[in-house]
């Protein structure tokens, strides 16, 4: 069996023929994930200084010699990186003094901390497939991103006490601002809100369960979604970037909401995290540093929002973005700001990010090309080998020359 | 009667997006997943706009011309509008407190456009990458 690395699901059910690089015939592949598979062939990085193509070492020398000679480095990125990359990363950076970041800083650091520490409770995928009996997607369409997510796991598979799946043993919710693809499937769970309006619907959903008449239009359909949530045996919140954001990211309404869901049923969070392996990132540095981003080791080790990539590429001096693209999802103003720092990008494909890089090093896709080690975003380790043999170096061995040579 | 509108325009992920992303960014099929505006119906209605047409959205963070689709669910005043390079030019880039950018959502004018679909060629040289 094969793995996949599309996404943060890890689905190591695969099984794939090659015809040298190229996918001949693959099996359980989601459409993203045989995408995933096909990006082997398409838009390959080589190893490169200021546009002109050199040696490997020579690209490591470079991107060794730019880091070591800035005074305040900051590598980010690793959401699409192994454990062991992961980990050599952290090490780079307190061998920098540099700040270390990755892109949960604006997405869904928070929930994960929060989970990290025990403050949130969480749950596996394989806990949810086996006992969940309520699945709510909030500001979340795993449909779209993690394909297989509601067939694997949250909706439609039959489980240890879930014989009979979806037809009788399961309830779809999805709270969103749009008809999304999961909102779908979930039909008559649907609860539609108007941008920005995940507090409101968290605090109606409050008085509710706390037996008042909530502030709502339609009353009646929110006390019958309290009523089902009263008696869910094992319910699971997954989280999507719509309940990050909303609300400029206070999620205070939506944490008061879980702590009283727990004291009448059990409810448990799992974000759903978009690269492969940002829950891996966010446990590494949180094992370190008690932080799962924006962490400087600049002076003993510092966290805050000052070290998070929007607002360090303001005094930042150099970058190295490693398996990420940062150029291509930063509003315009700071996309421009990264642009104009000498930076290091270390990928397996060309995009906007690396076409910015002053040294750019091409390595191998994890789980496709090169082995590792990935935690999926319920927290779960998944080791994997490679599917075809390639003669890129693995994203561990770049940190790691990188690393020896500073 | 062709005009201008103000719009909340919220981003998505899709999964054709995310298929033609792997196949390569620089590839027209992640441009045409990518540079699309789902607007309401009533609203494209009033702005003189039919599916397929281009529109230009604009605001203080920049501008870009991309494809008009029309929603069969109303959603009047807001528009969708998948997370990519195009929709980041419209992004403030301000740093909320806690650090948070905001990304999902942001105000914009919505109009007819007779120009060509903003290329990520374009959006590469806006940003910087050489």
């Amino acid at each position: 069996m094969a793995f996949c690395t599309g996404c943060s699901l890890l689905c190591d059910d695969i099984e794939v023929d090659f015809e040298g690089a190229k996918v001949k015939k693959t099996l359980n592949l989601c459409r993203k994930g045989r995408a995933h598979y096909d990006s082997l062939v398409v838009d390959r990085l080589a190893p490169a200084v200021d546009g002109s193509e050199v040696g490997i070492d020579e690209a490591a020398s470079k991107a060794a010699e730019l880091l070591g000679g800035a005074e305040k480095p900051l590598l980010f990125g690793w959401g699409n990186s192994t454990l062991a990359a992961q980990g050599a990363g952290v090490r780079l950076a307190k061998k920098l003094g540099s700040v270390i970041d990755d892109p949960s800083s604006y997405s869904q650091g928070l929930i994960t901390e929060k989970i990290l520490k025990g403050e949130l409770p969480s749950c596996t995928f394989d806990d949810v497939r086996n006992f969940a009996d309520v699945s709510i997607f909030w500001g979340d369409d795993p449909s779209s991103s993690h394909p297989r997510h509601l067939s694997r796991f949250s909706y439609f598979p039959r489980g240890e006490k879930r014989q009979r799946g979806y037809e009788e043993d399961r309830e779809a919710i999805v709270v969103d601002v749009r008809k999304s693809p999961t909102a779908q499937i979930a039909a008559d769970g649907f609860f539609k809100i108007p941008p920005g309006g995940d507090a409101e619907f968290a605090e109606a959903l409050m008085a509710t369960l706390g037996g008042k008449i909530p502030k709502v239009e339609d009353k009646k359909r929110m006390l019958n979604l309290g009523t089902k949530l009263r008696k869910a045996k094992f319910g699971v919140i997954f989280t999507g970037l719509g309940l990050a954001h909303s609300r400029g990211g206070d999620l205070g309404p939506f944490f008061t909401l879980v702590a009283k869901l727990n004291e009448l049923a059990r409810f448990s969070v799992i974000p759903t995290l978009g690269d492969y392996n940002t829950r891996g990132f966010n446990q590494t540095l949180f094992d370190e540093t008690g932080s799962v981003n924006s962490v400087s080791f600049g002076g003993g080790v510092e966290h805050g929002p000052e070290f998070g990539i929007a607002k360090y590429l303001d005094i930042c001096d150099a970058v190295m973005v490693v398996g990420s693209d940062p150029a291509a999802v930063l509003p315009a103003p700071l996309a421009k700001k990264l642009s104009e720092i000498p930076m290091v990008a270390v990928a397996s494909q060309r995009t906007l990010t690396t076409d910015a890089a002053k040294v750019t090093i091409p390595i191998g896709v994890a789980g496709l090309e090169a082995e590792g080690s990935a935690l999926r975003s319920d927290g779960v380790k998944v080791d994997f080998d490679a599917a075809v043999e390639s003669g890129y170096l693995s994203d561990v061995e770049v940190i790691e020359r990188i690393t020896e040579a500073v | 009667m062709a005009g201008k509108k103000e719009v909340t325009v919220v981003t998505y992920r899709g999964i054709f997006q995310e298929v033609e992303e792997a196949r390569g960014m620089y590839s027209d099929g992640y441009r045409d997943q990518s540079a699309i505006l789902d607007l309401d119906g009533g609203d494209a209605k009033a702005l003189g706009v039919e599916a397929g047409k281009p529109v230009l959205l604009e605001n203080d963070s920049g501008k870009v011309v991309v494809v008009a689709k029309v929603s069969e669910d109303p959603h009047p005043g807001v528009a969708f509008m998948p997370a990519s390079p195009w929709s980041a030019q419209l992004l403030s880039g301000e740093v909320r407190e806690g650090g948070l950018l905001e990304l999902k959502r942001f105000r914009a004018d919505v109009s007819p456009a007779e120009g060509a679909v903003t290329s990520i060629e374009e959006i590469r040289e806006r940003i910087g990458a050489p």
